[in-house]
Order: structure tokens, then sequence, then C-alpha cells
């Protein structure tokens, strides 16, 4: 994915900044990245729950539920932000594109 | 009285720096204090991308790694007036809590104490930041691995802000909550709070004493062990790497 090439989507949570890079195809998630200075434990379960997202309906509502559902299996823990502060984010991109 | 580890590693360059750090967190040596200078670099926190959060054509005469640990980015300039620190903890709810921000808050308070001791009013800023008269002058990062706590933070004596912003992509956004208009005015050093140098060996010790007292501990000097030093040379590469840093 060609990051600089890409709008991100910016969401501040009370964790940290959040910029999402989003590409769709017919509808749907077709990649995805994050860069930010939020805190997620445990750390690599990020890649989990964008290769989750990979797929998904390029909307809230399915958005929110994939990364709630990365957030249970894998025990995510993180202070300050939510997985609606990722979906938020998420959003953002989507409607910048 | 327990006794805990202690280690000032010095001018360091980061990459050695941060295969250390994970080393000690990695090992069994127990709880440890210990300390660092960094030289001319930037550490990215875990989850940020290079090239979204760095200007990085401006960035040719720094080292650039990354760390274990999420937050942002931890610049040092070539003044090496900033005192950066690392402690490995076993958590146990009572001089490490599981819960993450009140952990923070308690590595953290050795932090307020040191400054509370040079007359200054410094606090807890929820999640990772502490300050004075509400402007940063510390960022930390925890992260956690098998029943332990590694928290990494930084005491900036002296800072070049206008570098740190010629060579970062900050968004507005960023200060959005913390209603301050800009960088510039959310962020503070000790010697421009002092109104003069100190010397950074000084801070150091009162930092020492500070740990001491908060944690009911005796610091004994120590050194890396065996084990360390081979853990770390196993993960010196990752630090070097260009998969790593720029992934």
């Amino acid at each position: 994915m060609e990051i600089l090439k890409t709008k991100p989507g910016i969401h501040k949570s009370r964790g940290g900044l959040i910029r999402s890079f989003v590409n769709t195809e017919n509808g749907r998630i077709k990649d995805i990245t994050i860069s930010g200075d939020f805190f997620l434990f445990p750390e690599e379960a990020i890649f989990i729950m964008l290769e989750n997202l990979k797929g998904t309906s390029a909307n809230r509502e399915e958005i929110l539920k994939n990364i709630e559902h990365t957030y249970e299996k894998e025990n995510i823990q993180s202070p300050g932000t939510a997985p609606s502060d990722f979906a938020e984010s998420i959003m953002k991109a989507l409607e910048a594109q | 009285m327990e006794e805990w580890r202690f280690i000032d590693f010095g001018v360091v360059d980061i990459r050695d720096m941060m295969a250390m750090d994970e080393a000690i967190l990695k090992g069994d040596e127990g709880n440890t204090f210990f300390f660092w200078t960094p030289k001319k670099s930037i550490i990215l926190g875990f989850f940020q991308k290079a090239e979204v959060e760095l200007d990085l054509p401006k960035c040719k005469d720094y080292t650039i790694t990354r760390r274990i640990s999420g937050g942002g980015i931890a610049f040092s300039d070539d003044r090496c007036r900033q005192i950066n620190y690392g402690v490995v903890g076993t958590i146990d709810n009572d001089m490490f809590p599981l819960d993450i921000i009140e952990s923070y808050k308690q590595v953290c308070g050795v932090l307020i104490d040191m400054l509370v001791h040079y007359g200054l009013n410094a606090a807890f800023r929820p999640i990772n930041d502490v300050t004075v008269d509400s402007k940063k002058i510390s960022g930390n990062a925890q992260t956690r691995w098998e029943g332990k706590l590694l928290q990494n933070g930084t005491l900036l004596l002296d800072f070049d802000i206008e570098e740190m912003l010629r060579i970062s992509n900050i968004p507005k956004e960023k200060f959005l909550d913390k209603k301050i208009a800009s960088i510039r005015e959310g962020l503070t050093w000790l010697d421009r709070e002092l109104g003069e140098q100190l010397d950074m060996e000084e801070v150091k010790n009162v930092m020492k004493d500070k740990f001491e007292e908060r944690f009911h501990v005796k610091l004994k000097t120590g050194t890396l062990s065996n084990k360390e030093k081979e853990l770390t040379k196993s993960l010196l590469p990752k630090y070097y790497s260009t998969e790593w840093v720029y992934r």
C-alpha cells in the first residue's frame, strides 16, 4: 500500500493519535494500515486486528463489530483508546477517499 | 531492605540500548532501574510508521529505530541533555499494579517526586505523561511480558523543539483535547523551568533517591548478566534492520 498517496483518517483518542490508511474494493476494505502513538497490549494483536478487517464491509457498524471481536478474542487492552476510536479513524479515512 | 539492580549505561547508540532494554525485560535478573542518554536519534513507538510520522529526507543524520512499546516518537537532539530511564518490575499489585494506568502512575511518581524536590509543580497526566504547570516534561511508554512490565521514559533537561517540529509530521489533531494551541506551548524542559543548567549526574542521583524512597528498596549498581548479554546480541540485528524500523 502506498501510504503517502493515500489520504489518512485522523482521530485523536484519549490514549493517542490514530492515523488510518484504507483502500476499498467493491465496498469492502481491501487494504488497511494504521500509524499512531496509542498503546495497545499485546502489541502484536494490531496485526491480527488489521488482517481481520480486510474484506469487511466499509461501514461503521461492520467495522466496529469486527474490531470488537478481535479485542475479545485477543484479550486486547488499550488504555484511553476504544474499538470505537479505531472505527472513527477508519471511517474518516473512508470519507476522505 | 530488598536490593534491586541499578545500571547507568551512559551515552549510547539507541539501537544497542533498545536491544539491552528488551534483554533486561526478557532476562531473569529481577527488578532493575536503569539510565541512559541517547545520541542524536529518533525512536518510533511500536505502532508508528516512519514515513507517516517523520519527514524522512530531513532525518538523514539521525539514527532511527523502533521500540517494543507503543506511544509516540522519542526524539533526541545532539545536545544530549535528556535522562532516559527504564524500569523492569514484576507485576504484583503492590509495587507495580496490574492496572495499566495505575502502574504508569506509580513509576511516573519517581519523576514527580524528583521535580517536586526542585520546587516544581509536577503532576501525572494520564495515560503516560508527567507535566509541570500542565506542560509535558516527560513522556513514558510501557509494555508487558510474562508477568513483568518494562517502562521507559524520558526527562527533558534541554530540548530543541524547533528541530523536532522540522523533522516530524505532527497533525493539528494531536493537540485538540489538550487545550493548548500548539506543541510549543505544551512542552517544557528542566533547564527552562529552573532557569539554570543542573548537572545531569545530580538530577540522576535525586531520581535514584526518589526511586528508593518510593519502592522502599536499595539500588545496587550492577551490570548485564551473561545471559542478558547473549540475549542482547541476538536482538541487535532486529534493531538495526530496515524490516523492523521501516515496516
